[in-house]
């Protein structure tokens, strides 16, 4: 069975610097699962677009290093074109704006991105379960509504919150 | 004929000048933050648990009583120290920010976490005063980095580094707030 692993930019920062033993960990268990963790397209920008936050301490997100060792990848550009992807990032718009006490103009398409990416993975049968890390409770909470709604199993959580599962 | 006013051992602007330099001073914020939260103690506590330097903490402690953010207990030596939460509201042009004990742990963060530290230096108090704001929300799901980088005007990578910087006080100062 087939599981992909998405990540968001959280969970970079949460980890910190390769110094970090949060950091080591997740390299340690993302290699021994024999896996590899997906990003975004949007994410991949966000981790390397900012050069002013080379200034923080945590600012040294070793992303870098996951892609060059290989055990962090970068997800295909979504598929606009897929009427499923489209629906349900545009569903994730509105339950995030809702979330959050937004308008929806205010909320952007990369924010859906995770969402997205999920549904876009398991109706193109890339794989059989979706696992989502993240930081972003609004979208988290987007993903665990609107999959269901479109034939995916699950949303159970997997002991913490920021874990989240998909089955089709 | 106007009364005068009823005379305070804590006049209110010598009260706002030291907010003010607990403001910007970090180390005599993390001494405000630790009596507020572990009061009653002593000065000898205080250096034992910061790991403050002893002369440092007297004059701090010294200049926090007389301003009346802290006051004696008990009354027997060795003095222990108490605080009572603070709250000043500032307007300015319609523009509304309380200080409240949650920013001042954050400032006092700056000593401990060079993340609070480096956001202060590149964009200033009142910026710090609104991320955190939006790191209580952030705390309870109501928002996310993205939308808080807009916001705020900085990078979603940025965003991201500050709320998670300031989750512990969020989290921490949630219920008093």
């Amino acid at each position: 069975m087939r599981t992909a692993y998405v990540a968001d930019t959280g969970v970079f920062v949460r980890c910190g610097g390769p110094d970090n033993e949060k950091f080591q960990r997740l390299r340690t268990a993302v290699r021994r699962a024999d896996v590899t963790l997906t990003v975004p397209r949007r994410v991949y920008e966000e981790l390397g677009g900012d050069p002013a936050v080379d200034e923080y301490p945590s600012g040294d997100i070793p992303a870098s290093t996951g892609f060059e060792e290989g055990w962090i990848g970068v997800a295909e550009e979504l598929d606009y074109a897929n009427p499923l992807v489209s629906t349900v990032m545009d569903d994730a718009c509105r339950v995030i704006a809702s979330e959050t006490g937004r308008d929806e103009d205010c909320i952007e398409k990369a924010d859906t991105a995770l969402v997205g990416l999920a549904a876009q993975l398991l109706d193109g049968g890339e794989a059989e379960t979706v696992v989502l890390l993240t930081t972003d409770k609004p979208a988290g909470r987007a993903a665990e509504r609107l999959l269901p709604e479109h034939g995916f199993d699950g949303g159970s959580n997997t002991g913490t919150s920021d874990d989240r599962i998909w089955k089709p | 004929m106007a009364k005068s006013p009823t005379r305070s051992d804590h006049p209110p602007i010598q009260h706002l000048q030291t907010v003010v330099d607990v403001l910007e001073t970090p180390a005599l914020a993390r001494i405000y933050a630790h009596i507020l939260d572990d009061g009653p103690v002593t000065v000898a506590d205080i250096v034992k648990d910061l790991d403050a330097p002893q002369g440092t903490a007297y004059d701090y402690v010294e200049k926090l009583e007389t301003a009346g953010l802290v006051e004696k207990v008990g009354g027997k030596r060795p003095y222990e120290y108490d605080a009572d939460p603070v709250s000043i509201t500032l307007t300015t042009d319609g523009a509304s920010r309380t200080i409240t004990p949650a920013l001042i742990a954050a400032v006092a963060r700056r000593e401990d976490d060079g993340d609070v530290d480096t956001y202060v230096d590149r964009h200033g108090l009142d910026s710090l005063a609104r991320a955190l704001d939006y790191a209580v929300e952030y705390v309870d799901g109501e928002v996310n980095s993205r939308i808080a980088a807009r916001e705020l005007d900085i990078s979603p990578l940025e965003a991201e580094i500050v709320l998670q910087a300031l989750e512990p006080i969020a989290e921490a100062y949630a219920v008093d707030e």
